[in-house]
């Protein structure tokens, strides 16, 4: 009969950022390890995690292993039966390996020839005596982002148990019945206050809040429904949907007390890190001085959200209000007991960035710099101050030449030689994830334009600290052009510049985090139009023209990357960027023509000759120009023809970046091709007629991947 | 009302009955109770050791001049060091927090992932910040590594900021309004000492700026000379003590803005390699390299 499999794992609180993970391996590792032990699930596995525990639960898993079928190879028969038929020593050694008589082997034909073989039937052991190897082997496969040693130790080959944190309690239950299983501990640390962790029945309730008897007591528990139970009782609320909504109805109804709201979607991080840091989620209210509300709020916010992780309170107009609230980890008998507490961290924090505030301004950005030269950026490629200079001279070349706006340079320069300032102020040494934020906000403390105060303020954009989507056309007003040529510049100066210092980018290595810092080099190019007005498909070389060759084949790398992100397939993805110089806002508008095209009958039947035409055109010597004279064969100069006619039309139509009517006209050209490669030989024995026929198709494959590689479309059942 | 000292009392008393032997603070200037030999040398190597103690704290950076309600150039921690690290030590922690009057039902306790580094002194642990309704009161430490040494087995070092514990029991916004003792204030005991330390921190002395930095220079060289001196005389509890000077030197030059970032990165090593050889010493293992070389 199938019974109910039920494993809590006690810990000691765990990380918040960690419980969604480790509740996905959970669940993937018990699957796992109940296939490769051979118990058959009869329902699926379910995973639950809190700060204290990490649940698995599976209502009906089989009451025995399958018995496994082993088929175990001996030596060959020629060389285990002498002339006279009896067994050689070569086969009385298997079989006693094996454990039987030489009469209980058998024989198998293989390829080879025909072989002894001995038949094992094993026979699948009880679910309890197996599941200990279930639970030793997940104590293992769990991986951490960080593990800690703790003295513990398994009875395996392997010894030493690390873990995410220490281990106190294990709850592990085979229908109803405590399955045995020890964690020892280490020699030089067991004792009388350091003990092996036995599994049990029993489980533990919230830390403080009980509703009978003493908080923390054990609780003894025969299944997962009254596991369930017992825990609602002792104030722990298992599941994390549960414990989100949750905080959500209780941050709800705090706020409209309070005549506010809580910005629910911009905080949604917020609220799923904060039902990982609790059992038992209350929301508290506290309030702040008045005169605080005069700090800019992206510092009021910071203070509040990331420092406390409390939730600030806004007006209907989406100000803030001296207001914020506290998810808490109890059932507060006294609100404001607690509500006090928080208000005097929260105060002591806001008095501290107050005066950052006010001592900062004292120093306006452009004095800053001098500073700057004490910040080491990179030893090979000088202090900020030098990083600053070299982004001042590349914004403004950008903004004028490649964006072509050199009305905008001034600006553009300005705000990228102030863009580091703010990493010597006070504030951002305080609150780090504000750089370019303050720097942007001193700016307009000191009137400098929109243009470039906007430009600092968003320049780590599209990566930011937090947040990792460009600023809307919206936010930027009139800063768009000089922003992206910031954002651009000083990106481009951290890539280029690192891997032209040396610095490699691996698979598992990447301490700079240039991945990231070429995304945002490709993101900015990709959505210029949308995030400027401006229609340029730009390139890494007009924007680096002197960057190491390894820089383009990495910008490709992220092209690709971006459009998959965006949900191309695969082969459109790498039909889109064939050319190691493309601009990834033109391979963005390729990939989505293809997108739109790679169903049309013509196109796809061109795809397939294409191939044909790329491997038969490789055959040629040189990309030399076809020698018309040469090819008088009626599909040969229809297909002549065909190019020469659409050639200016496919050009035409690529500059003025219309992609699809770029492969409507090349999609065109597939009955010529058709007919030349049903008429006409091309490896001809005559070398001229066979050289001009390799260069048509060489002019042809050239033609065609200027703009895609439509050969990757090819579908898959040719 | 639970003053500053009943606070100190109901500590020690707690841990004492709960097997620590009560030292007393290292007179070295330091920055942390991490630092007194009694938990970075102590927590290396098998023996089993618990103690508790008192350490004042220097951090120079943090200095204020006695006007910031919350920052201290020298604030007070109290020291736990269990090895090994007892199951129970949450428990025990809880309720070394209700020993000192605090009610854990009406409060919000949480322990928050805080993993504790201290890149001078080459040693790093897994643990929490205890958050008491959003405010730390004590750094919960499993201790990992120390003097670049992995540790087996393992301690649990409890930092509690008695300042801000006691701010919490008191109620109170201001350090300096704590009580003390019955009558007595904080500001009464400690307020001209953070001003004058604040100053002389700062490099607010009748000195030129650059001879200010360069005379700490000095001492920090002449620390670093002698703590090598005594460690190569196998004497490893003095070269502790005048690793700690270093240390504290290199803390002064940083707040009186004495040195620049790539410069800052090369005392921290400097320290680093001095702490690491005196752990090695004393667990008894040869430094793998001669010291000499770490102060070329």
């Amino acid at each position: 009969m199938d019974r109910e499999l039920l494993i809590e794992i006690g810990v000691e609180e765990l990380p918040a950022a960690w419980l969604p993970g480790l509740t996905r391996q959970l669940h993937d590792r018990v699957q796992a390890r109940l296939k490769e032990l051979r118990i058959a699930p009869g329902a699926p596995v379910e995973s639950y995690g809190t700060p204290r525990r990490l649940t698995a639960h599976v209502a009906r898993i089989a009451e025995r292993q399958e018995d496994l079928e082993e088929e175990i190879s001996g030596p060959p028969v020629s060389a285990a039966i002498d002339k006279d038929g009896r067994p050689t020593p070569a086969a009385l050694g298997f079989a006693k390996k094996q454990g039987v008589g030489f009469e209980a082997l058998g024989r198998k034909q293989t390829p080879r020839g025909e072989y002894l073989v001995f038949r094992n039937h094993v026979r699948g052991k009880s679910a309890v005596d197996a599941l200990p190897d279930l639970m030793s082997g997940l104590l293992r496969d769990l991986s951490f982002p960080k593990q800690m040693h703790w003295d513990a130790v398994l009875d395996d080959a392997r010894g030493e148990l690390p873990f995410g944190r220490a281990i106190r309690w294990l709850l592990f239950l085979y229908g109803g019945r405590v399955v045995p299983f020890t964690i020892g501990r280490a020699a030089n640390a067991a004792g009388p206050l350091v003990q092996d962790v036995e599994s049990g029945a029993l489980t533990y309730g919230h830390r403080f809040l009980a509703t009978s008897g003493r908080a923390g007591r054990s609780i003894k528990v025969r299944s997962f429904d009254e596991y369930q139970a017992r825990l609602k009782e002792h104030f722990v609320v298992l599941d994390h949907t549960e414990r989100r909504e949750r905080i959500v109805r209780s941050l709800e109804l705090h706020a409209r007390r309070l005549g506010g709201r809580v910005q629910l979607k911009e905080h949604a991080t917020l609220i799923e890190e904060v039902a990982d840091l609790v059992e038992f989620p209350a929301v508290v209210a506290g309030f702040f001085d008045l005169a605080f509300l005069a700090l800019p709020e992206e510092v009021l916010v910071t203070t509040l959200v990331h420092h406390q992780h409390y939730f600030p309170v806004v007006s209907d107009r989406g100000e803030l209000k001296q207001a914020f609230l506290a998810v808490v980890n109890t059932q507060p008998q006294d609100e404001r007991l607690i509500a006090k507490n928080t208000e005097r961290v929260v105060t002591a924090r806001l008095r501290d960035a107050r005066f950052f505030w006010e001592s900062d301004r004292r120093i306006p950005l452009e004095s800053r710099l001098e500073r700057l030269h004490t910040l080491l950026f990179h030893k090979k490629l000088g202090s900020y101050r030098d990083k600053a200079e070299r982004i001042e001279r590349v914004a403004q070349r950008i903004a004028s030449e490649a964006f072509g706006v050199p009305t905008e340079a001034e600006h553009a320069a300005k705000a990228a030689r102030l863009a580091k300032a703010d990493l010597t102020s006070d504030m951002v040494f305080e609150f780090p994830e504000l750089q370019g934020t303050m720097g942007g906000i001193y700016a307009r403390e000191q009137r400098l334009p929109e243009q470039v105060w906007k430009a600092i303020y968003f320049h780590y954009l599209p990566i930011g600290v937090e947040s990792d989507a460009p600023p809307s056309r919206e936010q930027l007003g009139a800063a768009s052009v000089s922003w992206a040529a910031v954002s651009l510049a000083d990106k481009l100066d951290t890539v280029v510049g690192l891997l032209g210092a040396g610095e490699k980018v691996t698979g598992s290595r990447d301490p700079y985090g240039l991945r990231r810092q070429m995304h945002g080099i490709v993101r900015v190019l990709m959505d210029l139009p949308e995030l400027t007005g401006l229609n340029r498909e730009l390139d890494l070389s007009q924007l680096a023209p002197d960057a190491h060759a390894d820089v383009a084949g990495f910008a490709v790398e992220r092209v690709r990357y971006a459009l998959e992100q965006r949900g191309f397939p695969i082969e459109v993805v790498r039909a889109a960027t064939a050319s190691l110089a493309i601009s990834p806002l033109r391979a963005r508008r390729v990939a989505e023509a293809l997108q739109a095209m790679r169903t049309s009958a013509d196109f796809q039947a061109l795809a397939v000759l294409f191939k044909r035409v790329k491997n038969i055109a490789r055959e040629g010597k040189d990309d030399g120009p076809v020698d018309r004279t040469a090819l008088g064969e009626p599909a040969e100069t229809a297909l002549v023809g065909e190019l020469d006619r659409r050639r200016s039309r496919i050009a035409e139509a690529t500059d003025g970046a219309d992609y699809k009517r770029a492969f409507v006209e090349i999609a065109g050209l597939r009955p010529a091709v058709d007919r030349f490669f049903l008429e006409v030989f091309v490896m001809a024995d005559d070398a001229r007629t066979r050289s001009a026929r390799l260069a048509l198709m060489a002019e042809l494959r050239d033609l065609i991947l200027q703009i895609a590689d439509i050969s990757e479309i090819v579908p898959q059942t040719e | 009302m639970v003053t500053l000292q009943q606070l100190i009392f109901k500590l020690s008393e707690f841990w004492s009955t709960h097997g620590c032997l009560l030292q007393q603070p290292l007179d070295v200037e330091m920055g942390a109770g991490t630092m007194h030999a009694e938990t970075f040398l102590r927590v290396l190597g098998p023996e089993p050791w618990s103690v508790a103690y008192v350490q004042p704290s220097r951090r120079p950076a943090d200095g204020r001049f006695g006007e910031n309600p919350n920052r201290l150039f020298k604030h007070h921690q109290f020291q736990v060091i269990l090895k090994p690290a007892p199951d129970e030590v949450q428990q025990l922690y809880l309720q070394s927090l209700e020993a000192c009057g605090i009610d854990l039902r009406a409060h919000d306790v949480r322990f928050e992932e805080d993993n504790w580094e201290s890149p001078t002194l080459g040693a790093w642990g897994i643990g929490w910040q205890i958050l008491f309704d959003g405010q730390e009161i004590t750094q919960f430490t499993y201790f990992q590594q120390a003097g670049g040494i992995d540790l087996s087995p393992i301690s649990v070092e409890l930092t509690y900021g008695l300042e801000r514990l006691a701010m919490a029991l008191q109620d109170v916004d201001d350090v300096f309004d704590l009580e003390w003792a019955n009558g007595v204030k904080y500001r009464d005991v400690r307020h001209r000492d953070e001003v004058e330390q604040s100053k002389y921190a700062f490099g607010q002395i009748d000195m030129p700026r650059a001879e200010f930095t360069a005379l700490h220079r000095t001492f920090f060289d002449q620390y670093y000379r002698l703590a090598e001196t005594l460690l190569a005389s196998g004497l490893v509890l003095p070269a502790h003590e005048y690793c700690l000077k270093c240390s504290h030197m290199f803390n002064l030059l940083d707040a009186s803005g004495g040195v620049g970032v790539t410069e800052r990165m090369a005392y921290i090593l400097r320290v680093r390699q001095l702490a690491v050889a005196i752990a090695k010493a004393w667990i008894g293992e040869k430094p793998e390299e001669p010291l000499a070389a770490a102060s070329a």
